[in-house]
């Protein structure tokens, strides 16, 4: 997605990692399946601006769209939600027919006539992506159609200007019938169903919009799961409560091993009401899980060492309290980045190839107490192309990277010519982070093993980032959270159209690896695009402008009368299924 | 009444000072600690350019990952801290930043003080005015943020925090001395030199210079400190040193495990800068009871 800016990203991952823990926070109550729970304040309802995860979350209660990530499923796949099968796709991938399911009903709300809720229809979804396109909206999500529907960039750039109206037609948005939905693409988007699970696409009635106007942001009619019951006090408190004409969905019936089935097949949500706190504060929030009154809660760095053992289980003190651990794989990748265009690492593959092994992954993920695994490609765990059998070919070996240092020129880490020792900078973005720093002095030790020298630099956010998209940094420490579960999102990184100030920031170049990209950004989900897949992650392992660190694990914790929990990279939607037993 | 300090006088207020403080055994004591501090941070920037020169890492940077954490023993006095480096050769090596980061700023800030104090006291008028408007403006800044500013814009780093010290905490001394200058200029001594044909300059830095020298002295002994102090703060905060050891950045580290009793770190580096703020302080007191003769009568009036 060469239309991503890398700044929103960093946003993004950001948001992200602050609200993964507000999101999976939960407070059962004592009976009748009602949650407590907490949560960031919530700007409103309106799924077009919904940029951050604490939104997604509290939008993807009430509104929904055409699909959803299957619950228990690993790796991530869709399923219908709203529309009633998978989209039908023509032969050269441009056009998307979409069946929307019969019978959906909105919530009941005085904005329909008599208060009754009307029938879904694929004008909604029509009505509610132009809503997206139209900039008087401020909308934080019209990339994932930027430059991809045909006709609808013409919409978005004519809003701008003029007052655009939504009975306009856009060329690539087409209603067939009642039920059906057609869209035209301008090339080949096989992302398209991961975009269409994302809250921005969700269906929102025109009559709620033109009824509520600028206070529609408070007034949500959606056809999700629960409906707002309470929300006088925002900051305060949100209630939910179950919506009344839900369409009926049911609980998953098959997972991995290991995962809460008990309800299999039964109907969805389990809960009548979700009230949820804004706490605000991580200690608070830790002391009222600890009291039994918050069903999850996220681990914080602060805390990690008096929750988790060295071994990386519960200490006995939760673990008698029943208090359970879970840990997970996040689609994430950390890595270190070389420059490619720099002199000195940019050219010298054996170089590159030298400090891969150099670096000893088994101490920095000790480092990090043991909240990572090792990554071996750019391709995170849970990802088709993702191949935790395949080893790294340049894995911790100081002898290997020793000759690979001789083979590169530098015998010892020292440059022949000036007889001096070979010294790299690496910028860093979070200058005050102790924890940080430290870690660059653990990276600068293993290179001092080998006789380099590693200087650390280090920048505020925004210096750092001006220097990647200036091709200034030698060398740098950065990581990417997935946005949606398809290794395209990742290999797009090393395509050299993406290059800086796009996110390829190792300004990576390499025509092979160009020509497979161009194939497989249009290809469906297939065992030859993976394998096509892991080609290229074979290509970057082997030419390494990135030195791949870890992908980090997500840990959390959660009380014994929260059942089916499962914890998900997209968990915006998953509330629905848990269930709260009788507390004992 | 006290009679001026003649020109002649100078020479035994020196002597007269030294004898007063050698019968302060306070002072001695402290003076002590400063040489002794003064040595070792000798000896850490001999082993700093040792293998600088030799382009091998010093022993105070050699991470020894499974030692980490561990407490205070023969090997290690003062323990390892998280990455199993040696807490106590870091201290050391701080001792270096410390007297770097004590001595680089006087030398930026004592010239600027001196010579600005000097040229608004002794011309008055105008200069004096431009200098007084200077320096007012230089002090109306909250302090730690001026410094903040200009370690970013000079960079991170010993260069960036000794200018940003030097450049902000000349305006005391500045004061003072311009004051002094004020009362030199018309005195019986400058009235001949300038009789004589002396010029304005020698004047200033070879006949009244050397009478309002024990300030500068006094100034560098109490500045010293508090430069130290600043500089701590500014690693701490991570705008400080980087790359090398610095009380700070020891400090900085040691707070994220220090609720789980890894008190060493901490310990050391806090440990090592009280000593050697304490001693400045008290013997920056006593130097000054001993060169100011005011103080002095006033000393030998009360006892």
């Amino acid at each position: 997605m060469c239309c991503f800016r890398p700044l929103l990203r960093v946003v993004a991952v950001l948001l992200a990692a602050m609200g993964s823990l507000r999101v999976e926070a939960i407070i059962p109550a004592r009976q009748n399946a009602a949650f407590y729970g907490s949560t960031e304040r919530i700007r409103g309802f309106d799924p077009v601006q919904t940029g951050d995860t604490t939104s997604a979350a509290a939008v993807s209660k009430v509104y929904e769209g055409l699909y959803e990530y299957k619950y228990l499923a690993r790796p991530y796949a869709v399923r219908p939600l709203l529309a009633e099968a998978l989209p039908e796709i023509s032969a050269d991938a441009l056009t998307y027919t979409i069946r929307i399911r019969r019978g959906v009903r909105f919530a009941d709300d005085p904005c329909f006539p008599g208060g009754k809720g009307r029938e879904l229809t694929a004008e909604d979804f029509l009505y509610s992506w132009k809503r997206l396109a139209d900039t008087r909206n401020r909308s934080t999500g019209y990339w994932i159609f930027e430059g991809r529907i045909v006709g609808l960039d013409e919409f978005h750039k004519r809003s701008i200007k003029e007052k655009v109206r939504y009975d306009e037609p856009v060329e690539g948005l087409q209603v067939l019938d009642r039920y059906t939905l057609q869209i035209k693409l301008t090339q080949p988007y096989p992302q398209l169903i991961w975009v269409l699970t994302m809250t921005y696409t969700f269906a929102v009635p025109r009559e709620a919009v033109e009824y509520y106007g600028e206070e529609f942001l408070n007034h949500p009619v959606g056809t999700g799961p629960f409906v707002v019951a309470d929300w006088r006090w925002r900051n305060y408190r949100i209630v939910y409560a179950r919506n009344p004409n839900y369409h009926g969905d049911t609980y998953p019936t098959e997972g991995e091993p290991g995962d809460p089935l008990e309800d299999a097949g039964q109907p969805i949500p389990f809960l009548n009401r979700i009230t949820e706190y804004v706490v605000g504060d991580d200690s608070t929030e830790w002391l009222m899980f600890l009291s039994g009154q918050l069903a999850a809660s996220g681990i914080s760095r602060n805390n990690f060492d008096a929750v988790i053992t060295a071994q990386k289980d519960l200490t006995p003190e939760l673990k008698v309290r029943g208090i359970r651990l879970y840990k997970s794989p996040r689609m994430y990748t950390t890595y270190l980045g070389f420059n490619m265009d720099d002199p000195v690492v940019g050219k010298n593959q054996k170089l590159r190839q030298a400090l891969a092994c150099a670096v000893d992954i088994e101490k920095w993920i000790a480092f990090y107490n043991h909240r990572m695994v090792p990554a071996t490609g750019p391709i995170p765990p849970g990802v088709a192309g993702y191949d935790p059998a395949q080893p790294s070919p340049y894995k911790f070996d100081l002898d290997r990277a020793r000759r690979l240092l001789v083979e590169a020129g530098y015998p010892g880490g020292k440059d022949p010519q000036t007889g001096s020792r070979l010294t790299l900078t690496m910028e860093i973005g979070n200058a005050s982070d102790p924890e940080t720093r430290q870690a660059a002095d653990l990276l600068a030790s293993f290179f001092d093993r080998i006789g380099v020298e590693l200087k650390p630099s280090y920048n505020n956010w925004p210096e750092f980032l001006k220097k990647l998209e200036r091709r200034q940094a030698q060398m740098f420490q950065l990581g990417w959270l997935i946005d949606y579960p398809d290794a395209e999102n990742f290999l797009q990184l090393f395509y050299s159209k993406n290059a800086s100030p796009g996110p390829n920031h190792c300004n990576y170049a390499n025509p092979e690896f160009d020509r497979l990209y161009e194939q497989i950004r249009v290809m469906q989900d297939s065992p030859e695009r993976t394998a096509i897949y892991q080609r290229m992650a074979g290509l970057v392992v082997e030419d390494c402008p990135w030195i791949f660190l870890t992908h980090p694990l997500s840990f959390g914790l959660f009380q014994p009368w929260l059942k089916n929990f499962k914890p998900s990279d997209f968990p915006y939607p998953n509330m629905k299924f848990y269930k709260v037993e009788r507390h004992p | 009444m006290h009679s001026p300090p003649m020109p002649l006088a100078s020479a035994s207020l020196w002597t007269t000072a030294w004898q007063q403080l050698r019968r302060n055994r306070l002072a001695m004591v402290c003076l002590g600690i400063i040489v002794f501090y003064a040595l070792v941070a000798v000896y850490a920037e001999g082993v700093y350019w040792f293998y600088r020169l030799r382009q091998q890492t010093p022993p105070y940077k050699v991470v020894e990952f499974e030692s980490r954490f561990a407490q205070p023993s023969w090997r290690h006095p003062l323990g390892t801290d998280s990455l199993g480096r040696d807490v106590f050769r870091q201290v050391v090596q701080g001792t270096r930043i410390a007297f770097e980061v004590g001595i680089l700023t006087s030398l930026i800030a004592i010239p600027i003080a001196v010579l600005l104090g000097a040229l608004a006291g002794y011309f008055g008028k105008r200069v004096d005015d431009l200098i007084v408007w200077l320096y007012t403006v230089f002090d109306s800044i909250p302090g730690l943020l001026f410094i903040l500013a200009i370690a970013i814009v000079v960079g991170k780093g010993l260069l960036g925090v000794c200018l940003g010290i030097g450049l902000t905490t000349w305006v005391g001394l500045c004061r003072l001395i311009r004051g002094e200058y004020i009362k030199h200029r018309d005195r019986q001594y400058v009235l001949a030199a300038r009789v004589i044909g002396v010029s304005d300059w020698a004047i200033m830095f070879r006949h009244i210079l050397p009478n309002v020298l024990h300030l500068v002295i006094i100034s560098f002994s109490l500045r010293f400190p508090g430069a130290i102090l600043t500089e701590v703060v500014l690693s701490y905060l991570g705008v400080g040193v980087q790359g090398e050891p610095s009380w700070g950045i020891m400090i900085s580290d040691a707070k994220l495990r220090l609720w789980q009793g890894h008190w060493w770190e901490l310990a050391g580096a806090t440990t090592a800068m009280f000593f050697i703020v304490l001693a400045f302080n008290l013997f920056g007191d006593a130097l000054r009871d001993a060169l100011d003769p005011k103080l002095r009568t006033a000393e030998a009036k009360t006892a």
